[in-house]
């Protein structure tokens, strides 16, 4: 019945897409991998943040009225303060503690953000209406917002790789990653670090935030999904490696755009989990290998 | 066990004097899940706001059976296995005295083991597929014209203008594959070719894979079965990536006033299947929406209006059968025929509803109009360019 061809001009479509989405990924991600890296926490409570981006965005368009870009930001000062709230007061606990501890503490976090949000925003779904069209160019449609996220995330995951990389407190992050003891010595004041690490990631999940917004409709529950597709990019990029969240990334949306073209939209998320399996079976430390940055 | 004995004996001897004093005994307590959060909150909240208009609306005449009515509302998260869990509850520990039916086909399908296995009628006003109602259930009754006939005013507008050739997507959910699988059958009888056809899972938010193949095959027509999230998210990436069929209609959603706020000009054209509109020519339907909006500060959608309507026939049937017993309530609900502000009222010996007729709108400059059928159409379909 499907008597559709597959046409090269529908693969170039679907590559543009996930290369769109990839990018966003490869940002979101990025915050993941930074606070496993530095911390050995992983972040369940990532998505929620990026809800709380989201609305961020939406309440501030709908108050104002101004271009929901230039909410970029006040959404990701917000998130950052919020998540240096959370580091100092709750997270730090578990730094230390067997893994296990810092994913139920950050699975309660996100419960209790997400409901907090039901609470608060109810669970209205909620669209920022603008730039819904695309441009075309030859047989491609271009979405317009895909690709404003597309090129924000990208500026703003250059900016963060440029930091760790250069700056004096990037290094000290990078540092602090690699051995926490040596970066002590060396006269690091870790804690403050780790202070760092989770207000930046949280900051690039609001950046995600406020970019989904645009694209899809917002409603409280949304960012578990992102949460599993963050770790999903950096298993698949190697845990903690900050270039493997960018590759993972990119992957991760090309895989999920190629297989719903010559699969079904059902297998694509089945295919980005074998996906996972077949890279844990393989190469288990991730393409790029794990923790050096 | 004393006061249990002394109320029986209250309430024999109040039967004997020929009355139920109000006051002799509790209120009716009518308990259900419906879907406040999760994918489907936003027609799932409308079905809750019909229960508690229809609670007060009852009660300001009396109550039922002399008893006032309260609803006792528990959040299923969209979520069937949750759903069985809060019949579970309401059933034994709660012990209420009846039962309404949840949001949704899959969720009513999941509940309706449990609400048989206590032999509790449920009156089930959203859920519209018919195979639940077809499986040896005694208990269970439609509201709700079929699924599978959501979108046959889509596929008549069609052939009749001689379009050719059709898409049909879902979420691939109980309810939305019953519709695709009933929009085909129609498609095929009026002369459509089915070019494409795929169905995507729950909570899906990227169709740009679906879209890129579906726009390939450029059908004359899109049907999609949808819920309200994924209809909204349909009709941005359609936009978005240039998809322009001569018609789309989705099944749930496009009712919703929120469908037009949320895409504003997207929204233009869309067709949406509804089983009630303030509009037509119904015994009170006009007042229903007035009221509603009095009360709740917003339009009602279909959900809303089955909802109400699903729990006064309810209400009815009680009424009919002079108790709550499950066995006389039911006989009562199968001899029932009614015309409600939701229109009509009649099932079949398996509780299926045979009586009520959906209609077809379409989004005309940020208006709903009933399109289709023509005998309760308020305006002309229109189509793009």
């Amino acid at each position: 019945m499907n008597a559709v061809v597959l046409t090269p001009a529908m693969v170039g479509q679907v590559i543009i897409s996930g290369i769109l989405a990839g990018a966003l990924y490869a940002m979101v991600a990025l915050g993941l991998a930074l606070i496993f890296g530095v911390m050995r926490v992983i972040n369940v409570a990532h998505g929620p943040l990026l809800m709380l981006g989201a609305y961020g965005t939406y309440f501030l368009w709908q108050a104002t009225g101004v271009n929901p870009y230039y909410t970029l930001p006040v959404t990701m000062a917000a998130l950052f303060l919020v998540g240096v709230l959370l580091q100092r007061t709750l997270v730090f606990r578990v730094v230390d503690a067997p893994e296990l501890s810092s994913l139920l503490l950050t699975f309660g976090i996100s419960i209790a953000l997400v409901n907090l949000a039901q609470l608060a925003f109810t669970s209205d779904l909620r669209a920022v209406e603008f730039l819904t069209a695309s441009f075309r160019v030859g047989p491609f449609a271009l979405s317009k917002s895909r690709l404003v996220a597309f090129l924000v995330a990208a500026v703003i995951t250059a900016g963060a790789f440029l930091f760790l990389q250069r700056s004096r407190l990037g290094k000290a992050i990078r540092a602090t990653s690699q051995s926490r003891e040596v970066a002590l010595v060396c006269g690091i004041d870790v804690p403050r670090i780790h202070l760092l690490t989770f207000g930046l990631a949280s900051a690039l999940a609001a950046a995600g935030g406020t970019l989904i917004a645009v694209i899809v409709a917002i409603q409280p529950d949304m960012g578990q999904v992102w949460t599993f597709k963050s770790f999903l990019v950096i298993v698949l990029g190697g845990a903690g490696n900050y270039p493997g969240a960018l590759v993972g990334g990119l992957l991760l949306g090309l895989v999920e755009q190629l297989a719903s073209l010559f699969l079904t939209t059902q297998l694509s998320e089945a295919v980005a989990y074998v996906l996972l399996v077949l890279v844990l079976l393989v190469r288990p430390t991730g393409l790029l290998g794990g923790r050096q940055t | 066990m004393t006061l249990k004995t002394l109320g029986c004996l209250t309430l024999v001897a109040a039967v004997a004097a020929g009355s139920v004093p109000a006051a002799a005994q509790g209120p009716i307590r009518i308990g259900a899940s419906l879907s406040l959060t999760g994918t489907y909150a936003e027609p799932g909240r409308f079905q809750s706001e019909g229960y508690k208009l229809c609670e007060k609306d009852l009660n300001a005449k009396g109550g039922l059976l002399g008893r006032k009515v309260e609803f006792v509302v528990y959040d299923d998260q969209s979520r069937p296995d949750t759903g069985i869990r809060v019949y579970e509850k309401l059933i034994t520990e709660d012990k209420v005295d009846a039962v309404m039916g949840p949001y949704s086909s899959a969720i009513s399908e999941a509940v309706a083991n449990v609400t048989e296995k206590y032999r509790k009628v449920m009156v089930a006003p959203l859920a519209a597929t018919t195979s639940i109602f077809k499986k040896g259930r005694r208990y269970i009754f439609m509201i709700v014209s079929p699924a599978e006939v959501y979108l046959e005013g889509l596929v008549d507008i069609a052939a009749r203008r001689g379009y050719k050739t059709i898409a049909i997507v879902n979420e691939d959910t109980l309810f939305p594959k019953a519709s695709a699988q009933g929009t085909e059958e129609l498609a095929r009888k009026a002369g459509l070719k089915v070019v494409f056809k795929e169905a995507y899972p729950k909570g899906n938010q990227d169709f740009s894979g679906l879209l890129t193949k579906l726009k390939a095959a450029n059908p004359d027509v899109v049907a999609a079965g949808t819920y309200f999230d994924d209809a909204v998210a349909l009709a941005r990436q359609m936009k978005e990536l240039d998809v322009n069929p001569k018609m789309v209609g989705v099944t749930v959603g496009g009712d919703i006033p929120k469908f037009q706020d949320m895409l504003k000009q997207t929204a233009e054209y869309i067709y949406g299947s509804s089983q009630w509109e303030p509009t037509l020519p119904y015994p009170g339907a006009r007042e229903f929406h007035d009221a509603y909006e009095k009360e709740f500060k917003h339009e009602p959608s279909y959900h809303a209006a089955a909802g109400y309507s699903g729990c006064m026939v309810y209400a009815e049937a009680v009424k009919k059968a002079g108790g709550l017993d499950s066995e006389k309530v039911r006989e009562a609900l199968l001899g029932l025929k009614l015309r409600t502000m939701f229109g009509d009222f009649q099932v079949d010996k398996d509780g299926a509803q045979v009586a009520h007729k959906a209609v077809l709108l379409q989004w005309q400059e940020g208006k709903r109009v009933v399109v289709w059928p023509d005998e309760l159409a308020n305006g002309k379909p229109r189509f793009p360019r």
